[in-house]
Order: structure tokens, then sequence, then C-alpha cells
């Protein structure tokens, strides 16, 4: 790694990630609100059992509810907008890293310098996982401030919080790890970032309605999303295999991202 | 040791690799550099001369281990480009064709990121600056906001900041105005006075007969001249013109010329190679006038490019 490149590359992009930590700190800050404030009005509605069979869909995916706080905190990990804030960082960033500065023809610029190309990939690497913890981090610490500020902290146990923390932070990874190796193999930004956005897509959907028709349901390991059930690991069922999953992934990408990168053709870019 | 050194250098550009298949068509195979052998000695200006689309380009991304060779193979400073691409790259100085920058930064805070990415003090920063006449204010401003004269200056003086054994430069001087070209130039002889070697890509004519020593002339990706500059020019014809009062001298059979035209008491002709043979045969004529146009390099050029060169 370059420490001189990786600092670069997080001053180019602080304002973004400020942006987006903001955003999920926003996000994170607003479910246990939402809870503390209407979580027991939702939990009679729960109960009269008058919408049973919609609220056992609504909490399936993930269980992520408003109607307990570790459902909220589900919720803010899982839903589609903090998703989409971290695919931002986890999947923009990386795509234009390589394939971006490829096709802008900066790549060059760097590559003249003593700097192997194995170095720039693992810097990459480092600063798409810096991206990640930071901002995820901020999604959890908005937890933490809406909890402890709306007075159910107590609700919540922190050891337990934190795995769903690392646990994310490994699911996004890999995202980045994937998003990297498409990189690498792309001379333009658009198709690489169309191919991973795509496939982060279909990924989620497949896990979403895996959820609520049984008939998916056999199609859902093959979902990144699969392995990352905060619901369960809040409620103390956590399953190394899901950790085991992903790094495995995160692992096999990275090592064809660093065997590919080296032995392409960086052609003058057009 | 030789600054660089290219033996039977050949490159094929395949189909894509890898997924790289997704993001465009399969392409035939192009032979864009072929069987390409050079030296270029240490301390020399090596112009590598070609039209767009003849190898320039290609042959300098392989000497920088950006493109792997299909064939044959080179060592920059006795380095192999195949597997110590990193160390030549701490060696040498590269501009690339049309170079792009990161246009949010300022130009100074972008030349201490690429000099720090050397590990090496930009020496030679200030004298480029002053050179190149690129103020301070300048390089307080984004790169954004340059001309492209003023990203080509930056482009040198990355390539330069950090006085580099070798610097290999493809089409150093586009964008530059003729005072900066001239500068330029000066920066170049400074370069060679110094014992470093400058391998640079042209088209312009004029500068390479200005600044080289060696020229290498290369056409679809084969190298076809590798010359002294003036042994070059002193092989093209020259366009040779006479008055005469009377008769006029016998040229046939006088070596090096060549399309004699007599006409209205003048000789037109053309002479290749050594003049004096041409001056014994002329010398008891009666020579009122005579004119022999300078050697160019640009008609050394189109001679070996008149295939190429549309009517």
């Amino acid at each position: 790694m370059s420490a001189a490149l990786f600092r670069r590359t997080v001053a180019a992009g602080r304002w973004r990630l400020l942006a987006v930590a903001a955003g999920l700190a926003t996000w994170g800050f607003l479910l246990p609100v939402i809870y503390a404030t209407f979580g027991a009005d939702f939990r009679q509605l729960v109960e009269s059992g008058y919408f049973a069979d919609l609220f056992d869909a609504f909490t399936a995916f993930g269980g992520g509810s408003v109607f307990t706080l570790d459902g909220s905190v589900a919720l803010g990990f899982l839903h589609p907008i903090p998703i989409a804030l971290v695919a931002v960082l986890a999947i923009g960033y990386p795509v234009a890293a390589l394939a971006g500065e490829r096709q802008r023809g900066t790549l060059e610029v760097l590559l003249a310098r003593p700097l192997s190309r194995r170095r720039v990939y693992a810097t990459a690497m480092a600063a798409t996982i810096a991206y990640v913890v930071v901002a995820l981090a901020a999604n959890l610490a908005g937890v933490v401030a809406g909890a402890v500020l709306f007075d159910v902290a107590d609700e919540l146990e922190p050891a337990r919080l934190l795995l769903v923390w690392a646990n994310a932070v490994l699911l996004f990874a890999t995202l980045g790890a994937v998003a990297l190796a498409v990189s690498a193999t792309f001379d333009r930004f658009e198709p690489a970032l169309g191919l991973v956005l795509g496939f982060a897509f279909v990924s989620y959907a497949v896990e979403l309605l895996g959820t609520l028709w049984p008939d998916m349901a056999a199609w859902r390991p093959w979902s990144f999303f699969h392995y990352f059930q905060p619901a369960e690991i809040l409620a103390g069922d956590a399953s190394p295999v899901d950790a085991v999953v992903l790094a495995g992934i995160s692992v096999a990408a990275v090592f064809y991202g660093l065997w590919i990168f080296p032995r392409r053709d960086l052609a003058a870019p057009s | 040791m030789n600054a660089i050194e290219t033996i039977g250098l050949s490159k094929a550009y395949a189909d894509r690799g890898g997924l790289g298949r997704l993001g465009g068509r399969r392409r035939q195979p192009i032979l864009a550099l072929d069987d390409m052998t050079l030296t270029v000695r240490p301390g020399e200006i090596f112009g590598f001369l070609g039209p767009n689309g003849s190898g320039k380009t290609t042959c300098i991304r392989l000497l920088l281990g950006f493109l792997h060779p299909t064939g044959g193979s080179a060592r920059v400073l006795g380095l192999d480009t195949g597997t110590d691409s990193v160390a030549i790259r701490g060696r040498v100085g590269y501009l690339p064709g049309g170079i792009a920058l990161y246009d949010a930064m300022t130009g100074r805070d972008l030349l201490d990121y690429l000099a720090r990415l050397y590990g090496r003090p930009p020496a030679l920063r200030s004298r480029l600056l002053d050179g190149l006449e690129l103020a301070a204010r300048d390089l307080a401003r984004p790169v954004r906001d340059y001309s492209r004269g003023m990203r080509q200056k930056v482009g040198i003086i990355q390539a330069l900041q950090h006085d580099p054994e070798v610097a290999i430069l493809d089409e150093p001087s586009e964008g530059l105005d003729p005072l900066m070209q001239r500068a330029f130039y000066e920066i170049l002889d400074e370069r060679r006075s110094a014992g470093r070697t400058v391998f640079f890509s042209s088209h312009i004519l004029s500068e390479v007969e200005r600044v080289c020593d060696r020229v290498a002339i290369i056409r679809r990706g084969r190298l076809v001249a590798l010359e002294e500059i003036g042994v070059l020019l002193a092989r093209r014809r020259r366009a040779v013109e006479m008055r005469v009062d009377g008769a006029p001298p016998v040229l046939a059979g006088i070596p090096g010329v060549s399309g004699v035209v007599v006409a209205d008491g003048r000789v037109r002709c053309q002479l290749e190679g050594d003049v004096r043979p041409f001056l014994a045969a002329i010398a008891r004529s009666p020579v009122t006038d005579l004119t022999i146009e300078p050697a160019r390099l640009e008609e050394a050029f189109l001679e070996l490019y008149e295939d190429d060169v549309e009517p």
C-alpha cells in the first residue's frame, strides 16, 4: 500500500464521505426515534392480530421493523436508503479508482511513478474499506445517539450492535472488493459501474423476494445480502458462516483483482 | 550500458481479456509494433518520429511496462521492462501524450503529490518553473482552470522535476506556443549537458531537427530509419538550380545527381549525398548563379512516407 496515494485518495473523497456519513447518521438517528415515539402504537397494532400476515411479511426481510428497537436497528442497515448511501462509497469509489482513472487518463500519470499495480490496487482496496468503516460508523453513531436521546438505550446490547456493524462492514467491503475487481478489468467507467450496480441490485432483489415468496427462497443463498441478518445477530443468533462466506468472496475478489490488474494491457485512453 | 534498448520488440493487440469482453466488442489482432530494434545512448536526445497511429505511443508504453510485448524484449537503464518496470519508473520521467491531470487539485498540490510518489525531492522544479514561465500564482489555481499550454507545462515539469536519468516524452511540445517551445528546447539542451537522456516522440519535424542527436522513423509499426540527424539530412535529395551562360555542364553519370532538366539557360536537378563530385562537374562550366536548397528533415520524412501521402 502507498501511504501518499492513500492520503490523497481519502482527501479527494472527503466531502463525499462526509455527505454520506451525515446522511447515514441522520438515518440511523431517526429509527430509534421512530421506535421510541410510535413503537408502542405499532406494537399494539401487531398484537391486535388484524394485520398479522402483513406484519409478518414486513418483518421477514432481515427482521427489519419499527415495532422493536432491534427491528429498527436492523432496518437502519437493510433499508434501500442506507444501502444506496453506502453504495456511493463501496461501489462508486472502487469503480472510479481504476476504470474511471483509466478512462480519464490519470491512471497512467499515477502508474508512471514507481508504484506497482498491485500496490495501487491494494491502496484502492484499503481506501474502500476505510470509507465503508467510517460511513457505517456514522450510521451506528446515529443509532446510539437516537437511542440515548429518546431513552431507549437500555434496550440495546452494545456487543451485539458492534457485531451488526462489523457484519455490515464485511458485507459492503465484499461488494467493494467485487466492484474493484470489475473496475480492474474494464477500461471504461460506465460499463463497470453498470455491471456492479446491476449485480448488487439483483442480489438485493433475490434476498428480498426470497423472504416474501417461498418459491424464491431457495435462491437466497446466492445473494450477498443473505449473509447479513442484523435482527438475528441482535437476538444473539449470529452465524459465523455468514462472515466466513462474505470473507471468502472478498478474498477471492481481491486475489482475482491482484492477478488480472498487473496482467492487463493499459493502452492509451481513447 | 544503453539508456534504452529494444530487441525485436513487437506488440499485437488481441481481443480483450477477462470480464473486459463485456465492455466492448472482440477485435481482430492488430500488429501495432513489429520487430523494433533500436538503442538510445546515454546522454543523447533521441527523436522518435512518425505520423499518428504509427506505433510511437505503443513503443513508449511498452518501455514503461503499461503494455506487455507479444515478442522481443526491451531494457531501460539495463533493467528489463517486463520484470523491473517499477525500478525503471523510479529512474525515468514520463510525459504522456495529451496528459490528463487531477483537475480539482492546484498545480502546486499536484506537483507535490506526484513528487511524493517518486520519493525524491523535486530538485529541478524551480528551474523548470522559471524556464517555462509558470508563476507561483498560476500554481495556486486549480488545474481545471488551466489552458492547454499550461497543462502541458505542468506535464513537462512533473516529468522532469525529480531529475530523472531518462526522460520519455510523448509529443512534449504539443500545445506550447513558439516562445515556450524554444524555452522547452533549452531545457532539453540542459538535460543533455547534464548527461541525462531524453527520448521523445514527435511529428513536428523542425523540433526534431533542432534538438535531436539521432532520430528513429517509424512507419506502420516498423522502424524504417535510425540515423544521426546529420547523416539522414546528408542523404536527402536537395533541389539544385543554376543559371548558365553557354553550354550546360554534363551531369549524366555524376554520383548523387538525378532528374536533370535543362531549359532556357537554367539547369535543374536533384542532389543526394556528397556534393564534391557535383561541384567538380560544374567547376569548368559557365555557371552564373547557383542555388542548393538546404536539406530538410521534412523531405526525408516525406520520402519515407510517400506511399502514405494523399495526393
